[in-house]
């Protein structure tokens, strides 16, 4: 039996992509045990509600994270418009459809950068970046901002897309489908790739149900679970089916993302032809009464929005539960048993966003 | 028309000595635990366990007097100690038999139960 | 057993040209909707206040005795509330961004005094709103809303009345009457 040692993988080091802390305590270069902490980035944005009304909440919610803005805009403005008890045009339904898509792509475009980043592979890094590039122009183009959006509203939309931008955008997606098409073979068959990845951080199907698995971790197991089976949005006029693979370790979790970006486009280009004409809003009166609780299918998983009104223009409690929250303990599951240098791989492979699971 | 399976909102009531026998009998039939969300009220502290199956939600609402302990639920649900630490940190919610107790250091605060602060 | 898959993609980029940008040597082309900054334009300004009141972070300032209009550029959040708000649609949001500086930039903007009423170019009329007193409910909502305090309500008295020197023919109260009552001709 070797010595063991306590490594702090602390919340700086080069590889690691996020502010989180972990005590490993390792025996001869395997990890045993794996002790997480965090709180180093809160900001109480929950508490906030206090001081700000509900309609202009949208702007503090939107910033929890850089990388899921729209999902999180879109998760509160259903969450209060569920307790008002508004209905929303069926434009708007589309268009939210559309940008949150387009959210999930650039999301999952940068994950795949850092994973080569993570195990040394940058020339595959930046040219995952240069293809997310495209998407970013198309936020600009149709929103105004790159990253933060405030296109959302309670009861709507405040911009409108007309037909030629959309066709443009449906030209620019084609494009990004094929230059993907050449980095998938990369990402998938190239066999020094595939030494890092395969086999790596097996997570059974029983243990992803039993550790409350969310997202692409849960899905890459065999779990079923995807919040837009739940029927907000567009997606079920869509036609959509959750994205499944069975084997449980890294490998699996890359393809189920690589197989996301491309039913994200099939979705959007569908979602284009699809779309009517109207109105992007309803006029919203009154103070928010009564509670709603309601889910988003965010790029790492599901998050949950609570909502809470009082009868005054203050919302008295509003939660918002991230897919980060809920996938630490698969993390820490996981971790046991590992590698040393496959550590910074198993971090990654969640998706690990901090500044929403602190918010 | 696609069924709306996210409007159906379901609350129930439970008191908080009988919480433990209806955790097992929802291990039981299957769901799992999808969050845990602390309000504050006058004097009291209002708790909101949420579980899914099957993209259906069914919400537990239980109310907890604020000095008083309450019956952790990581023997059942091992991944419930993040969100019991975390209510600990910010709340001041007291929980019993937790599995894996950071005993009030999981989120770094400078003051103690910044949500709920005693004046 | 496949090795060195992405050699294709990287000869086909040698011989393209980059794919980054000389940003701040060579200056950006913005897009056309981007949220860079907020304009004003002085001649229009009623200094109703109403944008100072719907900015989420309180970043502009309105002195009516002092006729100016400040902006403090690092508290902007670039949302547009206060241009889609305001009623004589003098506020713009250009597209290029503040440049990045040392020191906290407020900008403040002189309004030219009122021209008389009958010379108003822009689109408000200059006359005060009319009650339908059939319809009122005196609920009090336009008093409320009222930037100047122009309007008194009184609900037991069923009294409406309006100041028409205070009155700048903003119309919000014309938008938020629940009953639709208020006219402004």
């Amino acid at each position: 039996m070797g010595k063991r040692t306590i490594i702090p993988f602390g919340p700086q080091h080069p590889v690691l992509p996020e502010p989180v802390h972990l005590d490993l305590v390792i025996e001869d270069e395997r990890v045993v045990e794996a002790i997480p902490s965090i709180g180093y980035i809160h900001r109480g944005l929950e508490k906030l509600v206090e001081k700000k009304e509900y309609t202009e909440m949208v702007y503090v919610i939107e910033r929890i994270c850089g990388i899921c803005s729209f999902g999180h805009g879109w998760g509160y403005c259903a969450a209060v418009e569920g307790a008002m008890d508004i209905k929303v045009p069926e434009r708007a339904e589309y268009l939210r459809t559309i940008w949150h898509e387009l959210g999930r792509m650039h999301s999952h475009l940068l994950w795949l950068g850092l994973l080569a980043d993570g195990f040394g592979f940058e020339s595959l890094f930046m040219h995952c970046w240069r293809i997310r590039e495209t998407v970013l122009d198309i936020f600009e183009e149709t929103t105004g901002g790159r990253v933060i959006f405030s296109v959302c509203k309670v009861g709507g939309l405040r911009k409108d897309v007309d037909a030629k931008t959309l066709e443009k955008m449906s030209g620019l997606l084609n494009g990004i489908k094929k230059e993907l098409q050449e980095l998938t073979d990369v990402f998938l068959e190239d066999r020094s790739v595939k030494n890092r990845l395969c086999g790596v951080g097996v997570l059974s199907k029983e243990e992803a149900e039993e550790l409350g698995a969310v997202g692409p971790m849960a899905r890459a197991s065999g779990v079923a679970q995807d919040m837009r089976m739940a029927g907000h949005g567009k997606y079920l006029e869509l036609g959509f089916e959750p994205v499944v693979e069975t084997d449980g370790d890294c490998y699996a979790r890359c393809k189920v993302r690589l197989r996301e970006v491309f039913q994200s486009i099939d979705l959007i280009n569908k979602a284009i032809d699809e779309i009517p004409e109207g109105d992007i809003a309803v006029p919203v009166k009154g103070n928010v009464d009564g509670e709603f609780i309601t889910r988003m299918e965010q790029p790492r998983g599901e998050a949950i929005y609570y909502a809470k009104g009082q009868g005054t223009k203050f919302l008295e409690r509003m939660r918002v539960r991230t897919p980060t929250n809920a996938n630490i303990p698969a993390m820490v599951k996981t971790l046991q048993g590992c590698d040393l240098a496959d550590v910074p791989m198993l971090v990654l492979t969640i998706d690990p966003c901090i500044s929403c699971t602190e918010r | 028309m696609s069924d709306k399976k996210y409007m159906v909102q379901e609350f129930v009531a439970v008191e908080s000595a009988t919480l433990l026998e209806y955790m097992k009998d929802i291990k039981a039939e299957g769901y799992r635990l999808a969050q845990i969300c602390a309000m504050k009220k006058e004097g009291d502290i209002e708790l909101i366990y949420s579980f899914d199956k099957d993209h259906l939600m069914k919400n537990i609402r239980v109310i907890v007097p604020e000095n008083q302990e309450i019956e952790s639920i990581s023997d059942i649900y091992w991944y419930a100690f993040i969100y019991e630490n975390e209510m600990h940190d910010l709340f001041g919610v007291k929980f019993r038999h937790l599995a894996l107790d950071y005993g009030g250091n999981f989120f770094k605060v400078s003051e103690p139960t910044p949500w709920n602060p005693k004046e | 057993m496949a090795v060195f898959k992405i050699g294709k993609v990287i000869l086909r980029s040698l011989f393209k040209k980059p794919a980054t940008l000389m940003y701040p040597i060579k200056p950006r082309e913005w897009q056309e909707r981007t949220r860079g900054h907020i304009e004003i334009n002085e001649a229009d300004c009623i200094l109703c206040g109403i944008c100072a009141k719907r900015c989420p972070t309180l970043a502009i300032n309105v002195d009516k005795a002092a006729r100016t209009w400040t902006i403090e550029r690092m508290l902007c959040i670039q949302c547009g509330a206060c241009a889609e708000n305001c009623p004589k649609k003098c506020l713009l949001m250009k597209p290029d961004y503040t440049s990045p500086d040392v020191v906290k930039v407020t900008d403040t903007f002189n309004i030219p005094d009122a021209e008389k009423k009958t010379e108003k170019t822009s689109a408000g009329s200059g006359a005060a709103p009319v009650c339908d007193r059939e319809t009122c409910i005196y609920c009090g909502i336009c008093a409320k809303q009222c930037p100047c305090n122009a309007i008194t309500v009184d609900r037991k008295e069923k009294t409406w009345e309006v100041d028409e020197n205070v009155c700048i023919s903003c119309g919000i109260c014309v938008e938020k009457c629940p009953k639709n009552s208020l006219k402004i001709d």
